[in-house]
């Protein structure tokens, strides 16, 4: 056990192992583990920040949605309104046209009875004509005694 | 065989403790060198290297396997180490807290090695090399060779010296005033800083040499202690084995028996203490120099 020149060897071994392990073990070994951190945390910063762009991205749909679905229901609004006012109006036309189907039927009606009434008249004039014809015993001439009859028609018609 | 049990008393042990020298200047005791020392040194050192550059072309960038991965597993291990115990970045230190643990655990780990296994066989490689005739169990050739380098107190102490004055480089670099301060005023600073009295203050200037001298000790420790813990450890666990191997050779069936067993729980235990004290030496030496790398408390 004793100090000799061993140690001056040792010194240079060591020091020298030293230098030679750091570039051709440690420093390779440090470097790859350095660079495989770096691309870790790369790796991990890039996953937050599609993290982060998926909530964003999530929170803009959100929006969008409730967008959309104001924006639906505008115009579901706008087409119920619409809808009810074109009712509204087919409804009124509708009235106005059976009002005006239900005048004119009136009119035709109307027309009918007097065309009725005219026929009437003029058949209850010849057969009065007729009547009195019998009874007096004379022909009588329709242009002639024509006021007579219409007033005697008119009168019964005016009774009837 | 019997040549082997024949030195398995303690002439045996004695014999097996000694190294291969080869002796420059005989009136010096200094000039002398620790053959067997510097070749498995070298050996371990060569085979290191050559080890880190067969790696080097292979290491991947991507998920290591294999030796990589275990590689990767000590060098994160060092760095943590170092990081936890460092208040500021030196790209040196891990590198060199890395070689202290692997280079201590190779060569204490030789230890493990069958007691006579590398001074017998070197002693045939030298009787065949020298042109003697080898006959198996006849005398072996004087020749020694020591098995494990840290048991050689050369190369703690080669280890400690270097990590001390690295420790002094760095606190001569980072603080030269707070340092020679210490060196001169620490443990008795308030005689001569704190004190009104001038007789109390000429006092704190007389003990400036104790001073000097309390604080070169406490320096000098630390390099004595890193050195002499791996080396009696180590020492003695060499001891040990060759005390197993004496009980294993020399004795009955019933020795012989004890004697494996013993040697297996102790190689086991031995190993252990070989990682531990590799483990001690780095971890002191990054405390040390994270030491030297303190600001200065103002």
């Amino acid at each position: 056990m004793s100090i000799d020149l061993t140690f001056i060897g040792q010194i240079l071994v060591f020091l020298t192992m030293v230098v030679l392990l750091w570039k051709n073990l440690y420093g390779p070994l440090n470097d790859a583990m350095e660079a495989r951190t770096k691309k870790i945390a790369e790796g991990l910063a890039a996953a937050d920040a599609g993290k982060e762009a998926k909530s964003r991205a999530e929170a803009e749909i959100d929006v969008q949605l409730k967008e959309a679905r104001a924006k639906a229901q505008e115009i579901v609004a706008a087409a119920e309104k619409r809808a009810a006012e074109l009712s509204e109006e087919a409804v009124t036309k509708a009235r106005v046209s059976a009002q005006q189907i239900a005048e004119s039927a009136r009119g035709e009606v109307e027309a009918e009875v007097n065309r009725a009434r005219q026929s009437l008249r003029q058949e209850v004039a010849a057969i009065a004509m007729l009547a009195a014809e019998n009874v007096i015993g004379e022909e009588l001439d329709a242009k002639r005694h024509a006021k007579l009859i219409d007033g005697v028609v008119s009168e019964g018609f005016g009774r009837a | 065989m019997f040549e082997l049990a024949d030195q398995s008393g303690s002439d045996g042990i004695a014999s097996h403790l000694q190294y291969w020298t080869y002796v420059v200047d005989e009136s010096n005791p200094f000039m002398q060198i620790h053959v067997d020392t510097m070749i498995l040194t070298v050996t371990i050192a060569t085979l290191m290297v050559g080890f880190g550059v067969w790696l080097k072309g292979k290491i991947v960038e991507g998920a290591p396997e294999g030796v990589q991965n275990f590689m990767e597993t000590i060098v994160g291990f060092i760095n943590d180490t170092v990081n936890d115990n460092f208040p500021v970045h030196n790209p040196m230190i891990a590198p060199l807290a890395f070689t202290i643990f692997i280079f201590i655990l190779l060569c204490n780990t030789l230890d493990i090695l069958p007691a006579y296994l590398i001074g017998y066989t070197a002693s045939l490689i030298s009787a065949i090399g020298s042109g003697h005739e080898f006959v198996w169990g006849g005398h072996m050739p004087s020749f020694h060779m020591r098995p494990v380098p840290t048991n050689d107190l050369n190369l703690p102490a080669a280890m400690g010296v270097s990590v001390f004055l690295l420790v002094l480089y760095y606190e001569f670099k980072l603080k030269p005033v707070h340092f020679c301060k210490e060196l001169l005023l620490q443990p008795f600073a308030s005689l001569l800083l704190d004190a009104r009295n001038p007789i109390v203050k000429f006092l704190g200037v007389l003990i400036i040499p104790v001073n000097l001298i309390l604080k070169l000790v406490e320096e000098i420790a630390k390099p004595l202690s890193l050195s002499f813990r791996l080396f009696g450890n180590m020492f003695a666990g060499e001891v040990i084995f060759l005390l197993i191997a004496s009980l294993l050779l020399g004795g009955g069936v019933v020795a012989t028996t004890a004697g494996f067993f013993v040697g297996l729980g102790w190689s086991f235990f031995h190993l252990f203490i070989g990682l531990l004290q590799a483990f001690i030496f780095m971890i002191l030496t990054v405390v040390y120099l994270s030491l030297a790398h303190q600001p200065a408390e103002h």
